[in-house]
């Protein structure tokens, strides 16, 4: 047995211990940073209990990531997918926004457009691949796709909750004041309904995130998905499927914060405190 | 007409005013749909208040007091009778009369400077502009917080705000609906005093929707008293002190025994 597993256990103890003393600014950071050590040291037991040879350790993924970098494959599959999950979200959120404020606003639109909305939007994206790639073929366009359909539900669901919540006492107010059309929607629809599309703009891009991969693994040639499915191909490299997996959850917490980065603006952050 | 006339004779004057009418209720009545039934609201309600004035409607929770005040607002529609401000009828809500809620209407993704310039949207001289907003924000103690957004304020803050945003279009008639219920007491009793301040530098018709029988006594030159559901207006008393008001004086407390009376609860606990 290797000395790796207690060895981890060790660091894990002494960042949680330390960091509890810290400062909260660091404490935010050394304490999960305790716990993945925690998950670290049971991988590796896990490992040395079970001497299995096909499952990586950690430190044959860390070894992994030498490969990645060597091949300089690993920033094409990023670019890829982050190009795909870019584009669609966009188209997601350039269509989803202006049907979620129609269906929110006028009821004659929330008649028309809600059954439609909830009758697909229980259908997986990954439901749609084979239809993506008949219709775009193996490539960009099928990836670009899936992503605007993944995110366009969210969008229009949350976008259309939002106004659809706006408060009857600032509906009140814009009508005392004779607000209507293009200066209502801008003065108010879209304000009120501003930190409920942010919301739904972070849901979006996590499901996107997720269906990315999952397309790209059945029916794409590059990518993060594609890298996983492509090392398990190519000899079992379990070690290269581990360590793209690890990138994908970083990317994931990247894409989010920058998403989150939208809450700050002072026109929406009373939508985010305690009502 | 005739007996509306009647109403008005009996009711005005004795404040000295002669001003002209400005809001005239003429045998307005409401009620809702409820479970097949209908559920009256208001029974016939008559009343005429003068340009100028500052009249509490005072009642009892779900009297429709409130539901007065929305429909002269323009919110909503009587049932029966009409509501006439300068002759013309009240179809729907105006910019030239301002509600103040209770609930805080102002927009809390506006700043303060933002909200209060909201009624002045289409002025072309923004010089003018910045000036009348300016001078709305001093007016209610927010001077320095122009660039601060609602959520940072407190309760009574955001309610100055919506004062100074209504005062800001210069209305004929500010309608306002329990405005001070959300506040604690001792900020309540400091609104009322820069509201009856104000109002006498601005001389605005102000309606006054509260179940608080200080607040109406302190506030008011004429109570509308109304009965529990179905609302019918059971008196209109005058309140003929002058301002700053004595809480103390006698007449504050006569004045205080006949509202109780008329509202039909016991003065001691």
């Amino acid at each position: 047995m290797s000395p790796a597993a207690p060895i981890a256990l060790l660091v894990a103890v002494v960042l949680l211990v330390v960091g509890r003393r810290c400062p909260e600014r660091l404490q935010k950071l050394m304490l999960p940073l305790g716990v993945a050590t925690i998950g670290v040291a049971l991988w590796q037991f896990a490992c040395d209990v079970y001497g299995a040879t096909i499952f990586p350790t950690p430190g044959d993924t860390l070894l992994a990531y030498a490969d990645l970098l060597k091949s300089d494959r690993l920033m094409g599959d990023i670019v890829a997918s982050l190009f795909r999950v870019t584009w669609g979200f966009l188209l997601g959120s350039a269509t989803g926004i202006p049907v979620g404020l129609l269906a929110g606003w006028s009821l004659r639109g929330f008649w028309a457009l809600n059954p439609i909305i909830q009758g697909l939007r229980p259908i997986s994206p990954i439901a749609w691949i084979p239809i993506a790639i008949l219709w775009f073929g193996i490539g960009d366009g099928a990836g670009v796709f899936l992503i605007f359909l993944s995110s366009f539900f969210p969008i229009a669901v949350g976008t259309m909750a939002g106004v659809r919540n706006i408060s009857l006492v600032h509906q009140r107010s814009a009508q005392n004041f004779g607000l209507h059309g293009i200066e209502l929607f801008r003065r108010v629809v879209l304000p009120a309904a501003m930190p409920q599309i942010i919301t739904a703009l972070r849901i979006a891009m996590g499901v996107a995130w997720l269906v990315i991969v999952a397309a790209e693994m059945v029916g794409m040639e590059s990518g993060l998905g594609y890298l996983i499915n492509d090392a398990r191909n190519m000899g079992g490299r379990y070690d290269l499927v581990v360590a793209t997996m690890i990138i994908i959850g970083l990317i994931g917490i990247v894409l989010d914060l920058l998403v989150r980065q939208l809450e700050r603006f002072d026109e929406v952050r009373w939508g985010y405190t305690k009502r | 007409m005739g007996i509306h006339q009647a109403v008005n004779s009996r009711h005005d004057d004795p404040a000295g005013h002669d001003a002209p009418d400005k809001v005239v209720v003429c045998g307005v009545s409401k009620a809702f749909a409820k479970g097949g039934g209908e559920l009256a609201v208001l029974e016939a309600v008559d009343l005429t208040v003068q340009d100028g004035q500052f009249v509490c409607l005072l009642g009892p929770s779900g009297c429709g007091k409130s539901t007065l005040l929305n429909i002269i607002g323009g919110f909503e529609r009587p049932t029966r009778g009409s509501v006439t401000i300068d002759g013309e009828e009240v179809a729907r809500p105006d910019p030239r009369r301002v509600f103040v809620f209770q609930e805080y209407g102002i927009f809390p993704w506006a700043s303060v400077w933002d909200n209060v310039a909201l009624g002045l949207r289409h002025m072309k001289d923004k010089a003018a502009q910045s000036e009348i907003v300016q001078r709305y924000v001093d007016l209610v103690g927010l001077g320095g917080f122009e660039r601060t957004y609602p959520m940072e304020l407190s309760g009574g803050m955001k309610q100055r705000v919506e004062v100074a945003r209504a005062l800001a279009v210069s209305p004929d008639v500010i309608y306002m609906d329990e405005p001070f219920g959300a506040l604690d007491s001792l900020t309540r009793l400091q609104m009322r005093s820069e509201l009856i301040r104000i109002w006498q530098a601005e001389k605005k018709t102000i309606l006054f929707v509260t179940h608080d029988v200080d607040e109406s006594i302190q506030l008011a030159e004429r109570i509308v008293v109304f009965t529990a559901r179905p609302g019918r207006i059971r008196d209109v008393v005058t309140v003929d002190l002058p301002h700053p008001r004595d809480l103390g004086s006698a007449e504050y407390g006569r004045v205080k025994n006949h509202l109780y009376e008329l509202l039909g609860v016991s003065h001691t606990i």
